[in-house]
């Protein structure tokens, strides 16, 4: 019998990836990326085709060691932070015939909306009306309301923007430091979601899978298998901070009229990237790397967080699906 | 329109309460929980100490005071989230704050708390907090649904979207928006960072080396030209905004009054949204912030009373301001658009 860490019967994983479903995400692109689409590309292929450099390159390598033979089955199409990249109805009509292709599922991702963007996200989730094992994923309640009190018999998954603990990547390696009280590291490597009142939310509007982040503290052991729903863990970025106003999106503007939350843009994000080398506190010279990509801020968590998470899946009971984010324009971008 | 005002000592109730808060907010730390978390888990937004109250008697109080103006108070349990443990030892701690101390509700933001608040305490008054960021109306239903009795918008909603979203709540939920004193340049509820320690991160950032890099190409290409212009322009920009919403670096005009975000030329239209509720933020901020805050907005408010009209409305809030610059460069601006 294996065994997992707690002491219990792991669950059987068989096929391909051990069972283990991998889902591609493509936050800025307008159009599906053809090859992945048809099913004709291989896992290292899909994120190196996009262009995604090395961290990606590492990312597949560790993942096929730790779940051999997984491969992509779903796609992801939207952004989780601006609902300006809200693909528009016949554009998901174009991922859903091409996702057909390959015989991928599809995934549609939701940022915190807007009165404005609510409206259109309903038009988006409409498209997917009929599509076999699509999916909404939603981050913020607003919208989980939305979609529940009005097609009941949506999938939505929880984002991982609503999954609430810290996650600072100046700070979040001494979380789970030994000098710290115990009470204090328990709350930082733990959220409130297995609380009675969130395990109310989530029966109440039928949440059946939630999306967690590649946490730089090692989460507690019930944080990922003590709840009634599925999980999915994210790679290789972890989500830091957003704002409703976007940082490379006023590259254009006027001086006044730049930084207004939902003011226009040029898309500029499917452009170019920021990149901030943040100072470690306390160790001389060493820094973290902080990406921008229009109106958030990701850290690429290093390999050791990366092993430490896949290392867990094959026995997890309840974490079965990775999202790798790819994030260039599809044109390639060295990182 | 009432005014919501921070309160974080017991001294500050009768000079507030004289100038015209039509509600307190504060903050309570029992040392229990710094026992238990230290400054690594602050109970709520402003932590762990400052600008919050620690014993319970000084909240009994406040309370005691503010109600014999006719004040309510409502009390900060506004951690972005709550464990289970931590629900557990806070549940009863709000009992006794409502039971013994009288307070008369809480202001939260993890939403499985908010939950288990209602259910525990079917009459306490819940104002949702602005890290909830409401932003859409399924936020506003949503929160109806929970047992809310306020939402308190996020910063970052325009005029137009406090409207909107106050048409929905009309009749089933009060709203609060802020009009004074506390700024970011991040979406406060879903940022997940923290001050402790190391500081904001949001005003760290443009002083941290950093690079504008295009996609599609290598990692050590760097703009140049015409973009790479842009890019030294945005970035200054940028510098700027954190500056101004860090409340302009913490200085203070010629008069000596700290500067800050401000919503004071918006209150015409505010006050046309129906919003029920104006807020003055910074419960860590002086006394003397405190009452400046409060008299500006005031000031506005007896012209809006005086029916002055819109226009002179604005022009007379920037000159209570005292900084012609700073407004003219509308990065201190909550309402960004009605400025213009």
């Amino acid at each position: 019998m294996l065994l997992t860490r707690e002491p219990r019967e792991a669950s059987p994983r068989e096929g391909a990836g051990l069972g283990v479903e991998v889902g591609l995400s493509f936050p800025f692109l307008a159009a599906p990326p053809p090859a992945v689409l048809r099913g004709e590309a291989s896992l290292e292929g899909a994120f190196l085709g996009a262009g995604s450099g090395d961290a990606h390159a590492a990312l597949a390598e560790a993942l096929l060691r730790h779940l051999p033979g997984a491969a992509p089955s779903r796609v992801y199409v939207g952004n989780e932070t601006c609902e300006r990249l809200l693909p528009t109805p016949r554009a998901i009509g174009s991922w859903v015939a091409s996702a057909r292709e390959g015989r991928l599922a599809v995934s549609l991702v939701l940022p915190p909306l807007s009165r404005d963007g609510l409206a259109k996200a309903e038009e988006a989730v409409r498209a997917l009306d009929g599509v076999e094992e699509s999916e909404v994923v939603a981050n913020d309640w607003g919208t989980v309301h939305r979609l529940r009190s009005r097609y009941p018999g949506l999938t939505i998954v929880l984002g991982r923007l609503t999954h609430k603990m810290l996650r600072d990547p100046r700070l979040a390696d001494c979380f789970d430091s030994p000098q710290a009280p115990m009470a204090a590291r328990a709350a930082l490597c733990r959220s409130g979601e297995l609380a009675p009142g969130f395990r109310a939310l989530m029966e109440r509007y039928g949440i059946g899978r939630r999306e967690i982040d590649p946490f730089l503290q090692p989460l507690e052991a019930d944080e990922w298998e003590s709840r009634s729903e599925k999980v999915s863990v994210h790679f290789p970025y972890l989500f830091v901070t957003m704002g409703r106003a976007c940082l490379l999106g006023a590259m254009h503007g006027e001086p006044a009229e730049k930084f207004v939350p939902g003011a226009p843009c040029r898309s500029e994000c499917r452009k170019y990237a920021v990149e901030f080398r943040l100072p470690v506190p306390g160790e001389n010279g060493a820094v973290k790397n902080l990406l921008n990509r229009g109106n958030a801020y990701y850290h690429a968590v290093p390999p050791s967080v990366i092993e430490r998470i896949l290392g867990r899946l094959p026995s997890s009971r309840r974490v079965d699906r990775i999202v790798v984010t790819v994030p260039g324009d599809g044109s390639g971008w060295r990182q | 329109m009432r005014l919501t005002v921070p309160v974080s000592n017991l001294e500050e109730v009768e000079m507030l309460a004289e100038n015209g808060a039509g509600e307190f907010f504060c903050g309570y730390v029992p040392p229990e929980w710094l026992e238990r978390y230290g400054g690594a888990f602050w109970l709520n937004r402003r932590g762990p100490v400052v600008g919050n109250l620690v014993q319970r008697d000084d909240v009994s109080l406040l309370t005691e005071r503010s109600h014999a103006f006719g004040i309510p108070v409502h009390v900060t349990f506004n951690a972005p989230y709550y464990t289970p443990e931590q629900q557990e030892f806070l549940l009863p701690l709000i009992a006794r704050l409502a039971r013994e101390s009288g307070i008369d509700g809480v202001i939260v933001s993890d939403v499985g708390f908010l939950v288990a608040l209602r259910c525990a305490f079917p009459e306490l008054s819940i104002h949702a907090s602005s890290v909830m960021a409401t932003l859409n109306p399924g936020m506003v239903d949503f929160l109806e649904a929970l047992g809310a009795r306020r939402v308190i918008f996020p910063r970052s909603l325009g005029v137009a979207d406090i409207e909107a979203l106050c048409d929905t709540a009309a009749g089933r939920l009060e709203t609060e928006a802020f009009v004074m004193n506390e700024g970011c340049v991040f979406e406060e509820g879903y940022c997940m960072t923290t001050h402790r320690s190391v500081g904001a991160l949001c005003v760290q950032l443009p002083g941290v080396p950093h690079r504008v890099l295009p996609l599609g190409g290598e990692r050590s290409e760097s703009l140049a030209g015409e973009e790479g212009e842009r890019a030294r322009e945005l970035m200054g920009a940028f510098k700027d905004w954190v500056w101004f919403q860090n409340g302009c670096g913490n200085s203070m005009n010629s008069s000596g009054m700290p500067n800050g975000p401000c919503g004071l030329c918006a209150i015409f239209d505010l006050a046309r949204t129906g919003v029920t509720s104006l807020k003055i933020s910074g419960r860590g901020a002086s006394s003397y912030r405190k009452l400046v805050s409060l008299q500006m907005v005031r000031g506005v408010l007896d012209l809006l009373g005086r029916g002055v009209p819109r226009e002179e409305v604005a022009r007379k809030a920037m000159a209570l301001r005292n900084t012609p610059k700073f407004c003219e460069a509308r990065y201190m601006c909550y309402y960004r658009e009605e400025a213009s």
